[in-house]
C-alpha cells in the first residue's frame, strides 16, 4: 500500500485547517487555488500532497465554517468554490490566537536548548 | 444517507478532476509536454482514490469517526509491532487463562444441575460430630423409616456404593461399572429413559425380578444403538439380566461414566449377603415446593432421632448422629469448589499483572507521543475526543488479545480433558459455550477500560507549554509522574505475582512431600487388576477360595512374573474396617474409628509381591491358607503400637491371639508375623491400623490381583487376562493398571491445581519481570544525562551500576513485601490442598522472596550495565 500522507499530515491537520481558513479571508476559491496559495503562502514549507488538502475542506464544510458552491473557473471550467462561514471566521480568530500562544511557548521553550 | 454519501462521492471526483485538469493545464501553459504535464500534477496531488476514500471517511456521523479511529489505530498499531505484538499476546494469555476457568466454574459450579427443577434437589447422609465423622451412609432401615415419615420431600431416593458389574454377552466378557439405585431414582431427579422404561418399585425387593437400565453409551457400543434392546436379556454378573430402559447421553448420577444402573442399592456385591444391612446408603430427594432446607433439616433429625431411640443396638444410633441435608449440586461438586475458586482468583490476579504490563507499556509509548498529543490538542483536538481515540486503541488491543485469548482457552480445554475428567465432577458438561463467550466479550472491553483509561486520560491532558519544550525540568515533571505511576503498576504487578507465586510453591512442596512419602513397599514394576467374581456363580466361600487357587499359580508362572499374590483391597482403593478383641485384654469401645483395624485378606505371597518388609515374627505360608489350618494372622507396627505401646520393646505381640468382628466364627487367631506399615488409605493418609488374614479365611468377592513384573508392567495384560480367562471364560478384570498409578490417581485433583497454578505463576513471574525490566530500562533512559554528570564529577561504573540495582532493588522489595502480606491472607483458602505443608509455610515463603529478588536483580542488570557504560561526553552533548 502506498504511503498517502506523511506523517504530519496526522499531525498538522489542525494546522492545515487553519491555513485553509486564512485563505479564504479574502475570498471564495476553488480547490486548486487554495492549494497553490498555501504552498505559497508558508514559503513553501508546508510540502503537502494538495489531495491532502481535500478531505480537509469536506471536513470543514461538515463542521460548517465554510460553504461551498458550483461555479465557472478562469480557465472556464466547472469547479467547486470554496467560502468562509461566519462560524469559520469565528473559528479563525479563536485559532490563531490559540496558535500564536503555542508558538510564543514553542519560542520560550526553544531559547534554552539553543544556548 | 446512503445517497447523501453517493452525492459526496460524485462531487469530490468532480473537483478532483478539476484540480489535475487545472494544474495540467497551468503545467501546459510553462512549457511542458502533455504527458509530463499529467504525471506532474497527479504527482503533486498525490493519490486521488486514496483522497476520495479519506472524503468519504470523512463524515461527521458518530460511527464514522469510531470507524475513522479505528482506522487510526490499526495504522498506529501497524507503525510499532513490537508493542502491539507484546500487549496482545500479554492479553490473550490473561484473557485466555480467565475464560478457561470460567468454562470450568460455569459447568461444574454454576450451571444448573441438568435434571428438572434442580433447585429442589438434595443430598442427605450421616454424620457423626462427637467422633468427628462426617458425611457417613446409612443403612436400609433408616432410610425405610426416612423415606415413611419425611412430609419436606415429594420423593426421597437411596443410591449405594458404586458396583463393577460383568456383561458377559455374546464375545468377550466385560467389566462395567454400576450404580445400585432405588426404582425411584428417575422419578426424583425428573428424567426419562430415552427408550424403555424405569425401574418399577416391585423391581427394588429383596428377590426381585433381575432388570438393569444402560447407559447411552453402552446400548451404542454393545447393542448396536438397537430400539429393540429393550426387553431383551444380557448376563450380568453371571445372572440374566432384562434390559428396560436407556438412559441419556452424558447422565451422569450418582456417579460419573456408569455403564448399568440395577436396583436394590443395599445389596453391594462386595460384600456377601450377611453385611447387606450395614450402612452403604447415601440419599438424594426432592423437596416439596412449600419445604426449606432448613425444615426438612429438621424433620430428618427428629426422625432420625426417633429411629436411634428404637434402635440403640444399630449402626448410626450413637446419641451424637445428626442428619447432614444440603443441595444436590453442592454435595456433587462440593471437592472441586475450593481448587475452582483458587484458580479463578489465580488466574484474576494474571489478567490484572497483564493489563499493568499494557498499561505501563502504553505510559511508555505515551511519553514517546507526548508531542504528538500535544500538537494534536494545540491544534484543536478536544479531549474527549482524544481519550476516545485512545481507548479506541485499546480496544482494539484488547479484541485481538480477548480472540486469540478465547482460542487459547478452547485450544486447551480440548488438550487437557482427560485430565480434567479425572479430577473434576460434571466434566462432561465442559464445554465453551455461549454464555463463555459473552463472559470472553465482556472481560475484554473490561480490560481495555482497566489498562486504558488512566494512560489515555494522563496522555490526553499533555500540559502545552511543557511538552513543546524540548527539555528542562517541567517536561521532566510530566513524565516523572508518568514514571511513577509505572513504578507503582511495577509493585502491584509484583505484589500479585508473589502471591501466585507462594500458592504455586505450597502446593509444589505439597506434591514433593508427597511423591516423598514412603508408600511402605516397592511400588515399581508392580501390575494390577480388579476381579469381581459375580454372586451367582461364586456364593460361597469355598468357591471363591478355589478360584483364586486355580487361578493363583497360573499367573506366578507367567513368563517375567516373579510374584504374584490375590488381596482384598489394594492401597489407595476401598478398604473395610472392622473391630476386634485382643485375648485377655479389655473389649475396646465399638465404633471408636481409633479402635478399628483394616481388615486385609491376602494370599501368602503378598508381602513378597509388595515388597512390604517382615519386621518380626513370620510372614504367612501356603500351609495357613488351605481350609481349616489353624487360624493366623499378620498385624502391622501401627497395630502393634496401639495395642503394645513399648512396642519394638516389651512385650512381644507374636504369639498373643486377636478375634476380629467382620465374621466372629473364625474365633481367636495367633499373631505370627509384624509388617512394616504402608499407607491403605492413600499417600496422603497416615497408615492405619491393620491385619492381615490367610485369603482362605475370606476369599473376598471383589479381589485385586497382583504381579511382579520386570520394567513396563503393562506389557503382561494380556498374559494375565488369558490366565485368568483359563481358569473361567466368563470372567473379565477390570481396572488393569500399575500400581504407580494407581497410587497417584488420588493426586488428580491436587496435580491439576498444581499444573495449572504453577503455569499462571509462571507467566505473572514473567510478566512482572518484563514489566519491571521496563521500568528500569526507561528509567536509565531518562537518566543517560544526570549519569553522565555523576560519571563527569567522578562516579566510577561500580557506583552507578550500584544506583541502578538499587532502584530495582527497592521496586522488588516494595513489591515482595506487599506480595508477601497478601499471601498470609490468602493462601489459607488452599489448605485443604496442601499437604505436610502449612499455608503459611515460612521457608515457601522466604524462598520465593528470595527467588524473586534474584530473578529482579538479574532483570535489572542489564539496563544497569547500560547506565554503567554510559559515556559521559556523549550523555551530556545530547542533552
Amino acid at each position: 500500500m502506498p504511503k498517502k500522507t506523511k506523517p504530519e499530515g496526522d499531525l498538522l491537520q489542525g494546522t492545515l485547517d487553519m491555513l485553509i481558513l486564512r485563505t479564504l479571508v479574502v475570498g471564495p476559491a476553488h480547490g486548486h487555488s487554495i492549494a497553490h496559495a498555501i504552498e505559497f503562502g508558508s514559503d513553501e514549507i508546508l510540502q503537502v500532497e494538495h489531495g491532502s488538502l481535500y478531505p480537509a475542506l469536506y471536513r470543514l464544510e461538515d463542521r460548517g465554517w465554510i460553504a461551498a458552491f458550483w461555479g465557472t473557473s478562469d480557465n472556464n471550467r466547472k469547479a467547486k468554490f470554496y467560502r468562509l462561514t461566519p462560524a469559520g471566521r469565528k473559528q479563525l480568530t479563536a485559532e490563531t490566537n490559540r496558535w500564536e500562544r503555542l508558538v510564543k511557548g514553542i519560542a520560550r521553550g526553544l531559547r534554552p536548548a539553543a544556548g | 444517507m446512503l445517497f447523501r454519501h453517493a452525492k459526496r462521492d460524485a462531487e469530490s471526483a468532480r473537483d478532483i478532476q478539476f484540480y489535475l485538469d487545472t494544474e495540467t493545464e497551468d503545467n501546459i501553459a510553462r512549457g511542458m509536454p502533455p504527458e509530463e504535464a499529467r504525471a506532474a500534477a497527479r504527482k503533486k496531488f498525490g493519490n486521488p482514490t486514496l483522497t476520495r476514500e479519506d472524503i468519504r471517511l470523512n463524515g461527521s456521523a458518530f460511527l464514522e469517526t469510531t470507524w475513522q479511529d479505528l482506522r487510526f489505530s490499526l495504522r498506529t498499531m501497524r507503525k510499532s509491532p513490537a508493542f502491539t505484538l507484546t500487549a496482545i499476546l500479554t492479553l490473550a494469555l490473561g484473557i485466555g487463562g480467565n475464560t478457561a476457568i470460567f468454562t470450568l466454574i460455569r459447568a461444574v459450579l454454576l450451571k444448573p444441575l441438568e435434571y428438572r427443577d434442580p433447585d429442589h434437589l438434595v443430598y442427605f447422609s450421616v454424620d457423626n460430630p462427637r467422633r468427628n465423622l462426617q458425611d457417613l451412609s446409612f443403612n436400609t432401615l433408616q432410610f425405610d423409616q426416612m423415606r415413611a415419615g419425611a412430609k419436606s420431600f415429594c420423593a426421597l431416593g437411596a443410591y449405594g456404593r458404586p458396583e463393577n458389574v460383568m456383561l458377559s454377552k455374546n464375545g468377550e466378557p466385560e467389566a462395567l461399572k454400576g450404580a445400585r439405585v432405588s426404582a425411584n431414582f428417575l422419578d426424583v431427579l425428573g428424567i426419562k429413559p430415552i427408550l424403555g422404561r424405569s425401574f418399577l418399585a416391585e423391581e427394588d425387593k429383596r428377590g426381585g425380578r433381575p432388570v438393569a437400565m444402560i447407559s447411552a453409551g453402552l446400548w451404542k457400543r454393545r447393542f448396536g444403538g438397537d430400539p429393540l434392546t429393550a426387553g431383551q436379556t444380557a448376563t450380568l454378573d453371571a445372572t440374566p439380566y432384562t434390559i428396560i430402559g436407556v438412559l441419556p447421553d452424558g447422565f451422569a448420577f450418582p456417579f460419573p461414566n456408569m455403564d448399568v444402573w440395577v436396583t436394590r442399592p443395599s445389596e453391594w456385591s462386595v460384600f456377601p449377603p450377611r453385611y447387606w444391612d450395614l450402612p452403604l446408603l447415601n440419599g438424594f430427594a426432592r423437596l416439596t415446593p412449600q419445604a426449606t432446607l432448613e425444615q426438612a433439616r429438621a424433620e430428618m433429625n427428629v426422625l432420625q432421632h426417633r429411629y436411634a431411640a428404637a434402635h440403640p443396638n444399630l449402626m448410626n444410633a450413637d446419641a451424637g448422629v445428626t442428619m447432614r441435608v444440603v443441595w444436590l449440586k453442592d454435595r456433587l461438586v462440593a471437592d472441586a469448589r475450593p481448587m475452582l475458586w483458587t484458580l479463578f482468583g489465580a488466574v484474576g490476579f494474571v489478567l490484572l499483572i497483564a493489563c499493568a504490563n499494557v498499561a505501563s507499556l502504553l505510559l511508555a509509548r505515551a511519553t514517546s507521543r507526548s508531542r504528538e498529543f500535544a500538537v494534536r490538542v494545540a491544534l484543536g483536538a478536544g479531549r474527549f475526543r482524544m481519550i476516545r481515540q485512545l481507548l479506541a486503541e485499546c480496544l482494539v488491543l484488547a479484541t485481538a488479545g480477548g480472540a486469540l485469548g478465547m482460542l487459547l482457552a478452547k485450544w486447551s480445554l480440548s488438550a487437557a480433558p482427560r485430565l480434567v475428567a479425572i479430577s473434576l465432577p460434571r466434566a462432561a458438561e465442559i464445554h465453551l459455550d455461549s454464555t463463555v463467550l459473552v463472559f470472553g466479550v465482556g472481560l475484554s472491553i473490561l480490560t481495555a477500560v482497566l489498562f486504558g483509561l488512566f494512560p489515555s486520560m494522563q496522555a490526553s491532558r499533555p500540559d502545552l507549554a511543557q511538552e513543546l519544550r524540548v527539555s528542562g525540568a517541567a517536561a521532566e515533571q510530566g513524565r516523572s509522574a508518568r514514571f511513577t505511576a509505572r513504578s507503582l503498576l511495577v509493585i502491584g504487578q509484583i505484589a500479585f505475582s508473589i502471591v501466585l507465586l507462594i500458592g504455586a510453591g505450597l502446593l509444589m512442596r505439597s506434591f514433593v512431600a508427597l511423591h516423598d512419602v514412603d508408600p511402605g513397599f516397592q511400588p515399581a514394576n508392580l501390575l494390577t487388576a480388579k476381579i469381581a467374581l459375580p454372586l451367582a456363580r461364586y456364593d460361597t466361600d469355598p468357591k471363591r477360595a478355589a478360584f483364586f487357587r486355580e487361578l493363583l499359580p497360573r499367573v506366578e508362572q507367567l513368563p517375567g512374573v516373579s510374584a504374584a499374590a490375590i488381596a482384598m483391597s489394594l492401597p489407595a482403593t476401598n478398604w473395610i474396617r472392622t473391630n476386634y478383641w485382643v485375648q485377655g485384654k479389655p473389649s475396646p469401645d465399638i465404633g471408636e474409628p481409633s479402635t478399628n483395624a483394616v481388615i486385609q485378606s491376602i494370599t501368602p505371597g503378598y508381602f513378597r509381591a509388595l515388597g512390604i518388609p517382615l519386621k518380626r515374627g513370620r510372614e504367612l505360608s501356603a500351609r495357613d491358607n488351605i481350609p481349616r489350618a489353624p487360624p493366623v494372622m499378620v498385624i502391622n507396627e501401627t497395630l502393634a503400637h496401639l495395642l503394645w505401646p513399648e512396642y519394638p520393646h516389651g512385650e512381644n505381640p507374636v504369639g498373643r491371639r486377636i478375634k476380629e468382628a467382620y465374621d466372629k466364627a473364625v474365633g481367636w487367631m495367633e499373631v505370627v508375623g509384624i509388617v512394616a506399615d504402608i499407607h491403605e488409605g492413600g499417600l496422603a493418609n497416615n497408615a492405619v491400623p491393620e491385619f492381615y488374614l490367610p485369603s482362605v479365611v475370606h476369599p473376598p468377592q471383589t479381589a485385586y490381583l497382583v504381579l511382579r513384573t520386570p520394567a513396563d508392567p503393562l506389557r503382561f495384560a494380556g498374559a494375565m487376562r488369558k490366565a485368568v480367562l483359563a481358569v473361567d471364560p466368563d470372567q473379565p478384570l477390570a481396572d488393569i493398571k500399575t500400581m504407580e498409578s494407581v497410587l497417584t490417581s488420588t493426586f488428580g485433583q491436587r496435580r491439576l491445581t498444581m499444573w495449572l497454578l504453577g503455569s499462571f505463576a509462571a507467566v505473572a513471574l514473567l510478566l512482572a519481570i518484563v514489566g519491571m525490566y521496563g521500568v528500569i530500562a526507561y528509567s536509565v533512559a531518562r537518566r543517560t544525562q544526570e549519569v553522565g554528570i555523576r560519571r563527569a564529577l567522578g562516579a566510577q561504573q561500580s557506583d552507578i551500576l550500584r544506583l541502578v540495582l538499587g532502584q530495582g532493588l527497592a521496586l522488588s522489595l516494595a513489591g515482595v513485601a506487599i506480595g508477601i502480606a497478601g499471601a498470609f491472607a490468602l493462601t489459607r483458602v488452599m489448605k485443604g490442598l496442601l499437604f505436610h505443608v502449612t499455608a503459611t509455610d515460612p521457608a515457601t515463603f522466604a524462598g520465593i522472596a528470595i527467588l524473586f529478588v534474584i530473578v529482579a536483580l538479574a532483570a535489572s542488570y542489564i539496563p544497569a550495565r547500560r547506565a554503567a557504560r554510559i559515556d559521559p561526553m556523549n550523555a551530556l552533548r545530547v542533552g
